[in-house]
């Protein structure tokens, strides 16, 4: 609930700041000011872009603050609600996939994936619907297919580990 | 070489085996993609750009040009059968071709749907043969001046038109156009925004960026509510025994104009940056509707409500790829991964792929021909299948998504800065739809961003630090004029409104 209201003010401030950060990080950007004109070096439009996102974000602070006083709960859509334990299945997610990217090399991709996928397979289905070896058969089916694909298929380069290396590759 | 020759010679370069093999399949493929809601074109194209690294540039372009004609025509399968539109291309698609099922006649629109799905395609990809080629003649003679002020044309009515908030899509854009200014500055060498780290010294890349926001952050966003909705029932029509496409020839006839006048504003909807097929198919319907005699008749399932977003819709892909090919300029999200296809690819689309890679650009024509027909005969005979694949649960589907995402990304340099890179851009994607920003100008604006700082700084090198020459060539003065009326009339907007209801008391 607070959240929708004060929406566009906390999106207003975080782009105060980035703008903000923008900018200074903008003046440090080294110039040749003798082979590359002051008109056209290397900082000009980022100093440009700085200030119109301040500006801008100045505006949605205004924007924000009019909303939040005038904010009804009882109006707007609703359908958009996101219970906790939605937001605990979006976390988990995004645990399993950055552990899914850090794993893939030192696992090579076959093992990697084959885990990535039968657990969010289990985190992302339903309560009644998890049916581990329904989903681990598909987790490495999968794998397998995307593998040969593009490793013998198109002759690309992924990660190899244990898997890899039983099957020859 | 005559028009006629090129054309020949487009044919028969994809006239291959492999080329026809990639065109089923990439027709294929898109229309389950159409179809699924939650999946896009563009994710499509993203998803599928990997596959095409170790290709001839002709049959990767092949490739994605089916992709790109079946996922936009696919949707109409999920619009009209469950009501949910399977992109935003067909949302309008949802209003007469879902009571037309519900009065027993789903084989009736479905077929009504592909047909003029197809009449779509070919009718603005014959445009495009004709009107691209002497738009790329004129743009030969364009220099940075006329560059820049297209690209901030086009930046302006993307951040405008593409969201109902102009701050917020004026404030993507330049967050977009931030992203692209990280890396090695490309005139002068120095660094900017990379804070010694090497992976940085590249800059972003465009396919990292997108396949991030578009596909991550979209898998990212489902995972909200993937473990509890449930999939609802479609009931797939009985096309055995029905006649032709089923409707009379009567029909068809009587559709001529109203599919003719779809074709054009789709096609015309597609040249204009930041518009595109989103609008083009609610556009279509509303003029559709206006022009009736009976306006009651539309939303209680008439064909003249389903021909017309169904033939804009495809009409836009044609539309859409006039300002790509001709200019390097990208008006929408798909568009945009096609740019990056092609300069994946060694192609530098603008005037001078017309002269230099002729061959190419008309490959790409031919396909799209071909494509339209194979979409037909696929949507028609092979809907069963479409159907089915709509049960595939989203748990399932999405963690097999972001693989491929991640495929790619790791496939894009060989290591895995980059699908971590992916994986940040998925982490704003997310964000962006949390604080209801759009992604259309962040992505066009980290595209079309180099473009206009490059051609400015170069142009104001030229001209010894004057801006005139940006004001006094008449194209760039006209694109430039429009962009500041463009952000007039809405900045505007609020207070005009404010006036007319004061009236109004």
């Amino acid at each position: 609930m607070t959240f929708r209201k004060y929406k566009d003010l906390i999106l207003g401030s975080v782009m105060l700041v980035i703008s903000g950060l923008y900018l200074y990080f903008a003046q440090q950007i080294k110039t040749r000011p003798k082979i590359i004109p002051s008109y056209s070096n290397a900082r000009i439009f980022p100093t440009i872009l700085g200030i119109l996102l301040l500006a801008m974000s100045i505006l949605l602070i205004i924007q924000g603050i009019r909303k939040a006083k005038s904010f009804d709960a009882s109006k707007g859509d609703t359908g958009d609600q996101v219970s906790k334990e939605d937001y605990l299945v979006v976390v988990l997610t995004l645990g399993v996939i950055l552990l899914y990217v850090l794993l893939m090399v030192p696992l090579g991709f076959n093992l990697s994936t084959m885990l990535y996928l039968f657990v969010q397979f289990m985190i992302l289905a339903p309560k009644g619907k998890r049916k581990p070896i329904q989903f681990a058969v598909i987790a490495i089916a999968f794998s397998l297919v995307c593998f040969f694909v593009f490793r013998v298929g198109l002759s690309q380069m992924l990660p190899r580990g244990i898997i890899e290396s039983l099957l020859g590759y | 070489m005559s028009t006629w020759q090129l054309i020949a010679n487009g044919f028969a370069m994809v006239l291959t085996p492999v080329g026809l093999l990639l065109q089923v399949v990439g027709v294929a493929v898109g229309i389950v993609f159409g179809a699924l809601p939650g999946l896009s074109a563009t994710m499509a194209v993203a998803l599928f750009l990997p596959v095409t690294y170790s290709m001839t540039p002709s049959n990767a372009m092949t490739l994605l040009m089916a992709l790109f004609i079946g996922a936009i025509s696919g949707g109409l399968i999920s619009a009209i059968l469950l009501r949910i539109p399977g992109t935003p291309s067909s949302v309008a698609t949802t209003f007469d071709g879902h009571p037309m099922v519900k009065k027993g006649q789903a084989a009736k629109a479905l077929g009504v749907g592909i047909v003029f799905s197809f009449l779509g395609t070919i009718f603005s990809t014959i445009l495009l043969m004709f009107i691209a080629p002497e738009i790329a003649r004129v743009a030969i003679a364009f220099g940075p001046a006329e560059f820049f002020s297209i690209a901030i044309f086009s930046l302006t009515m993307i951040a405008t038109l593409s969201s109902g908030n102009m701050v917020k899509g004026i404030i993507a854009g330049l967050v977009g156009f931030m992203f692209s200014t990280v890396g090695t500055d490309t005139i002068e060498g120095t660094q900017r925004f990379t804070f010694g780290l090497t992976n940085l010294k590249g800059g972003f890349d465009m396919l990292g960026v997108m396949v991030g926001l578009f596909a991550v952050g979209e898998i990212i966003a489902a995972a909200e509510t993937a473990h509890h909705k449930q999939q609802s029932e479609i009931t797939v029509p009985n096309m055995k025994g029905i006649k032709g496409f089923g409707f009379t020839v009567k029909e068809f006839v009587g559709q001529r104009w109203n599919a003719l006048r779809s074709a054009l504003i789709g096609f015309g909807i597609g040249v204009f940056p930041g518009i595109g097929g989103g609008t083009s198919n609610m556009l279509a319907y509303t003029v559709a509707k206006t022009a009736d005699k009976n306006p009651e008749r539309f939303g209680t399932g008439c064909i003249d409500g389903l021909v017309a977003p169904e033939t804009a819709n495809n009409a836009t892909i044609g539309g859409a790829l006039v300002p790509l090919l001709t200019l390097g300029i990208p008006g929408d999200t798909t568009t945009a991964m096609l740019l990056g296809a092609l300069t994946l690819h060694g192609l530098t689309p603008g005037p001078l792929l017309f002269q230099n890679q002729a061959d190419v650009v008309y490959g790409i024509f031919a396909a799209m021909l071909i494509c339209s027909f194979i979409m037909l005969a696929m949507e028609f005979y092979g809907l069963r299948v479409f159907v089915k694949m709509l049960a595939i649960p989203k748990y399932i589907l999405l963690p097999c998504i972001f693989v491929l995402c991640a495929l790619g990304a790791y496939q894009l340099k060989n290591n895995i800065s980059q699908v971590l890179a992916c994986l940040l851009f998925g982490l704003v994607g997310y964000g962006f739809k949390k604080f209801s920003i759009p992604s259309t100008p962040f992505i066009l604006g980290f595209i079309l961003g180099p473009l206009a700082e490059v051609n400015y700084r170069r142009g104001m090198m030229v001209t010894n630090g004057s801006f005139t020459p940006f004001l006094t060539s008449p194209i760039s003065a006209v694109f430039l004029a429009i962009a500041v009326l463009v952000i007039v009339i809405y900045a505007t907007k609020p207070l005009r409104e404010k006036r007319k209801a004061a009236k109004g008391n």
